[in-house]
């Protein structure tokens, strides 16, 4: 049996129509006016034990309210949802003993506090023995060097520093399932890189399930075996992460700025390409904003490299940018068919 | 399920830690207590202003006055130390941090209370106490063993009403976007509560014994103790009133919590 078992999820929320103005806010106060928002729209899946899943979709899509009702904040309007056979929203106190969670920037451990302090009260509210406690302390601090941190109270920590110790703390009771919400935000490349490292380790060892929500299609990269795309209350995609990675991995977009640019850049540019790589050369050029031109490049085709050789030495370029393609590009694409 | 006892020991592990890491702040905790020091004696010149003009109020002298202005400084400080943090549910619910306390395995209402144990309370709670011991020295009252139980029984109910008023009055943070003015008249009816209910016209009383009853805080339970002979019955009901009261406003906090959904992330 699957630790996560969810089907025909579905969660409503009832919003109010509200009316323009301060006459409107008046009238708002007697209004039956509702209409009904489908933040989750019947969604099914499973997921095994070890799995580290990726579940992503762009802003509104509807993660966190599944994150909340998996968590049992709320309560679904519609289907079902076991984790370990229970149903979390009826089984708060029992589930919360099984999960850890880290919520984006929001830190869970006590403000005030020293850190090893905070990790002291982890223990005693997850009933973790002293050998297990000490090992896993240990553990954390050879992953993360948390020694160094342990007499600093939790608010003069930075925010990469904080994070990593949220993290760790999440893992303390060793719960059999993790859920990250936005771990990696906001923190710079080299805290990003040991967050992941750490999360990966943690579940390599003890086999620890980990659900992730980011926007960092880098952390779904250097992560997940499985994604679960989801847009407007639906899944979209629930696979391998291998066909996906065509979409987000082997494409990046070229930010070019030329110089002299005029209507017939864009043809030249075009012409010059398919001289080079030949007709299916698999970049697609387009005009962005004042002589911004984007030159998206498929590197299962094309290698990158090669593209920006070739462009530098027949155009005077005058800046370049590469840019990762972003969630809204990827669901885009799945929506254009990109995955069947 | 946890029992009580591992409450309690959780409890004092997280106070004593707390109060450690506020202490580094000594000029903050020192400030914050004269502060307190000074506002709660700022009612007793009130009444000194009041008793220089009239000789008593309603049939009540000044020491009386003090006594039941002490009983009040009691009754409210163990909300004024154990429950502050219900001030700032407004804010942690508006602004999403409300979430966090859904994820222990802890009754929600110990872990979020926990989270802030006020000091400069303490301050508050002395003041009451030395007051209370110099009005009754005052007054000559004479206390038995009886009197002695009475007054915690009835020291504990009060306490359990001012608790219940203010967090109710929080709580309608979970469907009112901006819960201030609720929260500010919860504060602002307290200010009665030191006074003799009998000063005030009968809607006024009826709704502060039967509605929102602040008269229990203070000047009830007092009373028994100053005038024992005229004491209502109702006075025997506190324990009920105390304890019915924050049975329902721990309901309240329930429906709120199970209706809470966040904010987007």
């Amino acid at each position: 049996m699957s630790l996560i078992h969810v089907k025909d999820l579905s969660k409503h929320f009832k919003i109010l129509n509200r009316r323009e103005g301060l006459g409107g806010a008046f009238r708002d106060l007697f209004s039956g006016d509702f209409r009904t928002v489908e933040a989750v729209a019947g969604i099914s899946f499973d997921i095994d034990a070890g799995e580290i899943v990726g579940y992503i979709g762009p802003n509104g899509a509807g993660k966190s309210t599944t994150i909340k009702m998996m968590t049992g904040i709320l309560k679904p309007s519609g289907g079902l949802i076991e984790i370990n056979g229970l149903v979390p929203y009826e089984n708060r106190i029992r589930q919360a003993q099984i999960m850890g969670v880290v919520f984006g920037q929001r830190t869970q451990l006590w403000w005030d506090l020293p850190v090893i302090e905070s990790f002291k009260i982890l223990k005693e509210i997850y009933k973790v023995d002293q050998k297990t406690f000490d090992e896993h302390m240990d553990m954390f601090n050879e992953l993360v060097g948390l020694k160094e941190l342990y007499s600093q109270q939790v608010r003069t920590l930075s925010l990469g520093q904080r994070m990593l110790c949220d993290i760790t703390a999440s893992f303390l009771h060793n719960p059999q399932i993790v859920f990250l919400d936005e771990p990696t935000i906001g923190l710079d490349i080299s805290v990003k890189a040991k967050m992941r490292t750490i999360i990966k380790e943690l579940n390599r060892t003890r086999n620890t399930t980990i659900i992730l929500t980011t926007h960092d299609l880098g952390d779904v990269e250097a992560l997940c075996n499985r994604i679960i795309i989801i847009d407007k209350g639906k899944i979209l995609y629930d696979g391998d992460i291998k066909k996906v990675n065509a979409l987000f991995g082997a494409y990046r977009t070229l930010k070019l700025q030329i110089d002299q640019f005029n209507e017939t850049t864009l043809q030249t540019l075009n012409d010059k390409l398919t001289e080079k790589f030949g007709t299916d050369h698999g970049i697609t050029i387009s005009e962005n904003e004042e002589s911004w031109t984007d030159v998206t490049i498929d590197q299962a085709r094309t290698p990158l490299s090669e593209v920006l050789n070739h462009l530098m030495t027949n155009f005077t370029v005058m800046d370049v940018r590469i840019v990762e393609i972003s969630m809204e590009n990827v669901v885009r694409k799945v929506y254009d068919g990109a995955l069947t | 399920m946890r029992s009580i006892g591992e409450y309690l020991r959780l409890y004092f592990m997280i106070e004593a830690q707390y109060i450690k890491g506020r202490m580094q702040y000594r000029a903050d905790f020192i400030i914050s207590s004269i502060g307190m020091f000074f506002s709660s004696l700022a009612t007793l010149g009130i009444f000194w202003v009041i008793f220089e003009s009239v000789p008593d109020l309603a049939g009540w002298s000044l020491m009386e006055m003090v006594f039941i202005y002490a009983f009040y400084m009691i009754a409210i400080s163990p909300m004024q130390i154990l429950f502050d943090h219900a001030w700032q549910l407004r804010f942690h619910i508006q602004q999403g941090t409300f979430l966090k306390y859904y994820f222990r395995p802890l009754n929600m209402m110990f872990y979020y209370m926990s989270e802030i144990f006020d000091l400069k309370g303490l301050t508050q709670l002395a003041v009451g106490i030395v007051l209370l011991v110099y009005a009754s020295l005052q007054l000559n009252l004479d206390w038995t063993l009886i009197r002695i139980a009475l007054l915690f029984i009835t020291l504990f109910s009060a306490a359990l009403v001012q608790i219940s008023i203010v967090v109710i009055a929080s709580c309608a943070s979970f469907w009112v976007l901006d819960s201030y003015p609720v929260l500010g008249l919860a504060w602002k009816l307290r200010e009665f509560s030191p006074y003799p209910m009998t000063i005030f016209d009968g809607a006024f009383r009826f709704a502060f014994t039967f509605i929102i009853p602040i008269g229990f805080v203070s000047f009830y339970p007092s009373q028994l103790f100053l005038r024992p002979q005229d004491v209502s019955s109702l006075i025997y009901f506190s324990p009920v009133i105390g304890i019915g009261l924050f049975a329902l406003t721990y309901w309240v906090w329930t429906k709120g919590v199970n209706s809470y959904t966040g904010t987007g992330s």
